[in-house]
């Protein structure tokens, strides 16, 4: 009887090591599945461009509507490998 | 005689003249032409406008942004006509946006916007202060409109990119990396945000191809490199992922929980 009784307990015990151990290794997978998510992150957002004197954004000397307006990535003053 | 000496004295009176003109002095700021109270009102308000101008770019140009912003608030409040009182907005915002009051930048360059509808250096600065204090539904509608008038702008098409990928439309994203690098195809910057949005569809192949792009041309581009061994490992490419993410553990220059991550990546895959 007493053997029946230590079977049982034993039983119960394997099966919550099992159940707790696949929870442990879901929640585990989870965690590593965020934390890849967590790192495949866009890049930095542009920098502010920079103060525009009193004569306003019109004309040849403007420098940040010029980036703004620009075609190539150096002239906008976007963000580089480097620093992203 | 009479003659000679008449004729001495014009000659000496002529150098004179001449002397005394090379001596006048050109007067630096013309008196008013007016008595009018109004037009004298008018012309000091326009002289204190230039002055705060001065006073706040001088500021901005040495980091001091606390005192460049009552400078711009000065001139907001006497409500100069364009462009002062939309240039006066922006430089306010890029004040307050230095000093983390991102709200009232936010408000600036809207109100810069607001008063020069086609200003697109206060549409870009106003789009990377919304991703800083988190609104994305600004920063797109921003984005369009800057897009709209800036069709082929390498700073419109980043921005609208980025603010895409971080609301989850990565069709706008492909479709705005895609056009950037039309334009610019050594930008490894924008080939590492196309891999992104095709990771994020699942598009593991192309996805792959723009990493090993964006890190043949900035090698020592770790952020790229992890998501390259990110990429691999889903393809179930596991001895390759598992020497990126070695690659990036090991790289000194690289950003400390990055390479943290990535050495806990490598070490948890088991190559057969």
């Amino acid at each position: 009887m007493s053997r029946l009784w230590a079977r049982i307990v034993l039983s119960g015990v394997l099966l919550i090591t099992v159940c707790g151990g696949a929870a442990a290794g879901i929640a585990g997978a989870s965690s590593v599945e965020s934390a890849l998510e967590g790192a495949l992150q866009p890049s930095a957002a542009p920098a502010l461009l920079g103060p525009i004197t009193e004569a306003g954004r019109k004309g040849w000397a403007c420098k940040p509507e010029q980036a703004a307006a620009a075609r190539t990535v150096r002239q906008a003053e976007l963000p580089d490998a480097a620093a992203p | 005689m009479t003659v000679r000496t008449l004729a001495a004295a014009l000659i000496v009176f002529a150098a004179s003249a001449g002397i005394g003109g090379a001596q006048t002095y050109g007067s630096g700021t013309p008196p008013p032409r007016t008595t009018d109270v109004h037009a004298l009102r008018a012309l000091a308000q326009a002289r204190e406008i230039h002055e705060r101008f001065e006073i706040g770019l001088g500021a901005e140009r040495q980091g001091a942004w606390a005192a460049a912003a009552p400078e711009f608030e000065r001139i907001i409040a006497l409500r100069p006509g364009e462009p002062q009182f939309s240039t006066a907005n922006y430089d306010a915002g890029i004040a307050y946006a230095h000093l983390g009051r991102l709200d009232d930048a936010a408000r600036a360059f809207r109100t810069a916007i607001g008063g020069d509808p086609e200003f697109l250096a206060a549409m870009a600065n106003l789009i990377s202060v919304d991703l800083s204090r988190g609104d994305l539904r600004e920063a797109r509608a921003v984005a369009d409109r800057f897009i709209t008038l800036a069709p082929d702008s390498a700073r419109a098409l980043y921005s609208r990119g980025i603010v895409a990928l971080r609301q989850g439309d990565t069709a706008a994203a492909r479709v705005s990396f895609g056009r950037l690098l039309q334009s610019d195809p050594q930008y490894a910057l924008a080939h590492y945000n196309l891999a992104i949005a095709q990771t994020r569809d699942g598009r593991y192949a192309p996805a792959e191809q723009e990493l090993r792009i964006a890190l043949d041309l900035a090698p020592s581009y770790s952020r790229a490199r992890f998501a390259l061994g990110t990429v691999l490992l889903r393809e179930g490419k596991r001895a390759q992922a598992r020497a990126a993410f070695d690659a990036v553990a090991r790289d000194p220059g690289g950003d400390v929980a990055l390479r943290n991550l990535a050495g806990a990546m490598r070490d948890a895959i088991t190559t057969p």
